[in-house]
């Protein structure tokens, strides 16, 4: 029924002219900025710093926006030493509650069955060791409790019915599932071609992978092998690998569009946007306009893919529109340094 | 999810639906007026029912601890494999039933729940002075053991006597009236004990009170002793006396402020004319002190500034070079992970004369070997999120070159870094700092490490001195640790730590270690880094903190003893010499302070400040927003860095401020001869 209604109003809102909203975190700037996109020419909002400490750099890294688009979430990865969640109000842009996490707190996604957010703990700068998965009660911003998962877990996306959560560990190279609801992992895929990781005899896994995004309708997630050069396909049902995509240098980040058509990936090390017609299997790369790819958020409606770009010591990151019929970036615009977390929030009419 | 963003009445009809789902139905749970005994366990059972009374069963319900899942949350814990939860400790704590509703809605309550203390097991009243006198409050302390073992102090006890020389209060206060046996009974939890109490006849016919001084300045620490003699004229030993002040202030709008010890310190913040008074029971003896100003202001002069004008400056380190002329490096932040390098052999004529740029957003820290050949700088926000330190040969800095990079462990980013007799000392990731090697500069080699070793360890600082770390760990205080003094056997490859001090807001982040020339006692001065209110980019940054004097005389019982709270402004970094404190206080400028003599409470408020000026310049990258970073003392001139200014240099004059350019109204500090 919804998505009937979906389809409906997407075929009435053709006819009109929409601005994009979304947020991007500028991680040496320690600042947030909300932008929006009208087709043609990005413009930055509002630039909104965040952290408490002026003279500390405290890493604003992971965003996401809650469901019904009151709120967004932001976590600050450095801290004395834990990293925090903070909620801000999409209304004010102020911040209305806080909670500590674990180390170096990166990406979250809320579930839409339980409501509750679940944020990995990167623990980038720590030892190699196993970290964990915060789950937060984003009503009382209360963590109810660290899951541990594997060595630097990030990438933290939420399957389509609310009742999984993903994550992959970067050293351990290891694919996590988390049952939503009983907080517990599910299951644990090796995603390395030598087989199960064993933590005691820990190494770093060459497949280094950095993302896992749910297919919108079908069984499947994908792994970005950032140290492996390639997409990797996992059968959810089945739960083993089905297909290895190669890519171009350190694919980063991805998203797939709410269509299922275009999955699109951040290619770190070549300063690049690999954009995959996955029915057709047509690869594109496009060229970002400053180094270190970093983020991406594709629009609801399937036609943009707004992607952050780190940029290397005093330049600005960026923001890079990339036209996902075109393959071709659009638009871009220069946000605070080191853009990184990027989440959409909403489409106005 | 992502259809609920995209279309603004799709969303509205499922949030409505959700809203419904909130708005109608509530979360019951036989949690609702739960009261549970320690150690006991208890199985929620919880469903959603609307205001008809309907039940609605839940897909799943999560509970949880409102505290979290740190250790204050473990008073009551939940076993979600289990479904149950566990009282721990006593108290009302908070538990939350999330309800997840069959199409997914969630609906939450939060549930007090009572766990009872455990029965009174024993009861204890001690005494806490070896003798009590007629007329005087005696001292207690009231103690609840109960069944699990744990204990309770000040519980309110139910006291009461027959003895007719005591009396009690409503609010348990006892006072001794008259000499003799007295029984104090108490009772609690239906628990009874009693204390039997020997007032003594106040055998003190004759009081004297000595001083060191009958005038003193403005905070000197000025030791009162109480004598008392019986009728023999015998001195009575160990009599427990009690020490208060009064006094007049020379301006009538202010008060005689100060500090009076329970051993007979006292300490005045203000000119005027005090009285000193000892007691014990109904007797005492009572002592004038006339309290006048220290008059030690001077006059601070600007004498000359590098200025940053396109990026925020951080940290910064004077060095003689080995040409014997004097440079400064300075770091950047929030920048490009620039260093600039200063010639300041002429203070009054800063060169700026090199700059090196690596691969960084924050060059927080500088610093430069004691032979002036060798700068290490850290990294923050590398491109790469390797960071690390960049070790650099300045042996000409005209001509600074980069001699390694050196990134193993301290990939976390390098907030603080020291130099110490060929090794560096580099803080990792806000966790722990590693100690590496650079007699061959150009490989450097990890040779210890130091950690706190407590869950959550955090730190912030480091500093060497005479073998000595001093590591700065918020929460936990300083840490002093052995690295090549010998006092506990340590070296660079073996540090140990033998002393450790911290305090409740757990705010330490710098430490600098002060042996005063002028009483011989060892401090370490902690300092804090408070931003009270946050970031804020449109307005002055609101700071607060201060610096706190630890007495480290005896290594085993460091004892607070001091602070310089400069009202309104937090500290950041500072520098001591020949007691003198030079400490920046953000945008309170960099104030000079006069840390001679004994050091007892607040420093700021005993009119120590020898002088202060304001860091900012007209042509800084952010004009006349002064916010100091740190100060360092070098050949005679104050030199200072600014976060929005960058470097300057400033000379404490032997003048006392000229009071023609102050207001009228200003009532500087009259000095008594």
């Amino acid at each position: 029924m919804s998505r009937l209604l979906f389809l409906l109003l997407f075929t009435v809102s053709l006819g009109y002219s929409q601005d994009y909203y979304f947020y991007a975190a500028a991680e040496s700037d320690d600042t947030v900025s909300l932008i929006s996109f009208d087709g043609e020419t990005l413009t930055e909002e509002e630039r909104i710093p965040v952290g408490v400490m002026k003279t500390e750099n405290e890493g604003p890294h992971g965003l996401t926006v809650d469901p019904s688009g009151e709120y967004w979430y932001l976590s600050l990865a450095h801290g004395t030493p834990y990293g925090s969640l903070v909620k801000y109000s999409t209304t004010t842009n102020r911040p209305v509650d806080k909670t500590t996490l674990g180390m170096f707190p990166a990406s979250m996604q809320i579930s839409s069955l339980t409501g509750l957010l679940y944020c990995v703990n990167f623990n980038l700068h720590g030892e190699m060791k196993p970290s964990s998965v915060s789950v937060v009660d984003p009503e009382t911003m209360t963590e109810i409790k660290q899951i541990q998962t594997g060595v630097m877990p990030h990438g933290s996306r939420i399957s389509p019915n609310g009742r999984f959560q993903y994550s992959v560990a970067m050293m351990s190279g290891e694919l996590f599932e988390v049952d939503a609801l009983t907080l517990e992992v599910n299951r644990i895929l090796s995603l390395d071609k030598g087989g199960k990781m064993n933590h005691k005899g820990m190494h770093h896994s060459p497949v280094k992978p950095t993302w896992v995004t749910p297919h919108p309708t079908k069984p499947l997630v994908y792994v970005a092998g950032n140290g492996s050069n390639e997409i990797i396909e996992i059968d959810t049902d089945l739960w083993k690998i089905t297909n290895r995509i190669d890519t171009g240098k350190g694919p980063y980040n991805i998203d797939i569009s709410s269509n299922g058509k275009f999955l699109v990936a951040t290619l770190k090390g070549d300063a690049k946007t690999l954009v995959w017609e996955i029915e057709k299997k047509n690869k594109t790369v496009v060229p970002n306009n400053t180094s270190v790819s970093h983020g991406v958020v594709i629009s609801p409606d399937s036609k943009y893919a707004f992607v952050t770009v780190e940029g290397v010591g005093g330049e600005p990151g960026l923001i890079d529109v990339i036209d996902l019929k075109k393959a071709k970036v659009v638009s871009s615009l220069k946000i605070g340094k080191q853009a990184g977390g990027i989440a959409f929030w909403k489409i106005e009419e | 999810m992502k259809k609920f963003t995209f279309n603004l009445i799709v969303s509205a009809l499922l949030l409505s639906s959700s809203t419904m789902f909130s708005q109608e139905l509530v979360v019951k749970s036989n949690l609702e007026g739960l009261t549970m005994s320690v150690g006991e366990t208890f199985k929620p059972t919880s469903f959603a029912e609307n205001l008809k009374g309907e039940k609605t069963m839940c897909q799943a319900v999560i509970y949880y601890n409102k505290k979290g899942v740190f250790s204050t949350a473990k008073a009551v814990t939940v076993n979600r494999g289990e479904g149950t939860i566990r009282a721990n400790e006593p108290g009302t704590h908070e538990i939350v039933a999330l309800c997840i509703g069959q199409q997914g809605q969630r609906l939450s309550r939060t549930f007090p729940v009572q766990v009872d203390f455990p029965k009174a097991k024993e009861i204890k009243i001690t005494l806490s002075s070896s003798k009590v006198y007629e007329d005087s409050y005696i001292p207690l302390d009231f103690e609840v053991v109960d069944e699990m073992n744990f204990t309770r102090k000040n519980e309110f006890f139910q006291l009461s006597t027959d003895s007719n020389n005591i009396e009690i209060d409503a609010f348990n206060n006892v006072k001794a009236v008259s000499p003799g046996k007295a029984v104090l009974s108490a009772s609690f939890d239906n628990i009874s004990t009693s204390l039997t109490i020997d007032v003594l006849e106040n055998p003190v016919v004759k009081l004297e009170l000595k001083a060191g001084l009958d005038v003193a300045r403005t905070g000197d620490v000025v030791n009162y002793e109480a004598i008392g003699y019986d009728k023999s004229g015998k001195r009575i030993e160990g009599l427990p006396f009690s020490y208060t002040f009064s006094g007049k202030a020379v301006d009538k709008s202010n008060t005689a402020s100060g500090l009076i010890m329970s051993d007979g310190k006292f300490v005045a913040e203000v000119i005027g004319d005090y009285m000193i008074s000892a007691s014990i029971g109904s007797s005492s003896v009572s002592r004038p002190l006339k309290v006048v100003g220290r008059g030690i202001e001077r006059e601070v002069l600007k004498v000359g500034k590098g200025v940053v004008t396109d990026k925020h400056t951080s940290d910064f380190w004077v060095f003689e070079g080995v040409d014997g002329r004097d440079y400064a490096v300075t770091g950047t932040w929030g920048a490009d992970g620039t260093s600039f390098f200063w010639d300041v052999t002429d203070p009054a004529n800063i060169k700026k004369i090199d700059s090196v740029k690596v691969d960084a957003r924050t060059v927080n820290d500088v610093k430069v070997s004691q032979d002036g050949r060798i700068s290490v700088i850290g990294r923050e926000g590398a491109s790469d999120r390797k960071n690390g330190i960049i070790i650099l040969d300045v042996s000409n800095p005209y001509d600074v070159k980069i001699l390694s990079e050196y990134t193993k462990n301290l990939t976390g980013g390098v907030h603080n870094v020291f130099i110490d007799n060929d090794h560096v000392y580099a803080l990792s990731g806000s966790q722990r700092y590693y100690i590496i090697n650079i007699k061959d500069p150009k490989n450097p080699v990890e040779v210890g490490m130091f950690e706190v070793g407590k869950e959550g360890q955090s730190i912030h600082d480091v500093w060497i001195e005479d073998g000595i770390a001093y590591s700065s760990n918020w929460r936990d205080g300083v840490y002093l640790v052995d690295v090549g003094n010998g006092i506990a056997d340590g070296s660079p490859s073996n540090p140990v730590a033998f002393a450790n001090y911290d305090y409740a807001t757990g705010a330490h982040h710098a430490t600098f270690p002060f042996k005063s020339k002028s009483t011989g006692k060892f401090y370490t001065v902690l300092g804090d880094e408070i931003f009270p209110d946050g970031v804020d980019e449109n307005n002055p940054n609101i700071t607060a903190g201060f610096l706190h004097f630890v007495d480290f005389s005896d290594l085993d019982n460091p004892v607070e003893v001091a602070k310089y709270e400069l009202p309104g402004q937090g500290s950041h970094n500072y520098w001591i010499e020949d007691d003198i404190l030079y400490v920046a206080m953000y945008g309170g400028g960099v104030r000079i302070v006069d840390i001679s003599g004994d050091l007892l409470g607040d420093l700021y408020r005993q009119g120590r400040e020898i002088g202060y000026i304001m860091t900012g310049t007209s042509d800084g990258y952010i004009p006349n927003a002064t916010m100091s970073w740190g100060a360092q003392l070098y050949k005679g001139y104050v030199f200072y860095s600014d976060w929005n200014s960058g470097l300057g240099s400033s000379k404490v004059s032997d003048l006392k401020p000229d009071n023609s350019k102050a207001n009228q109204y200003i009532n500087k500090t009259p000095i008594i001869d």
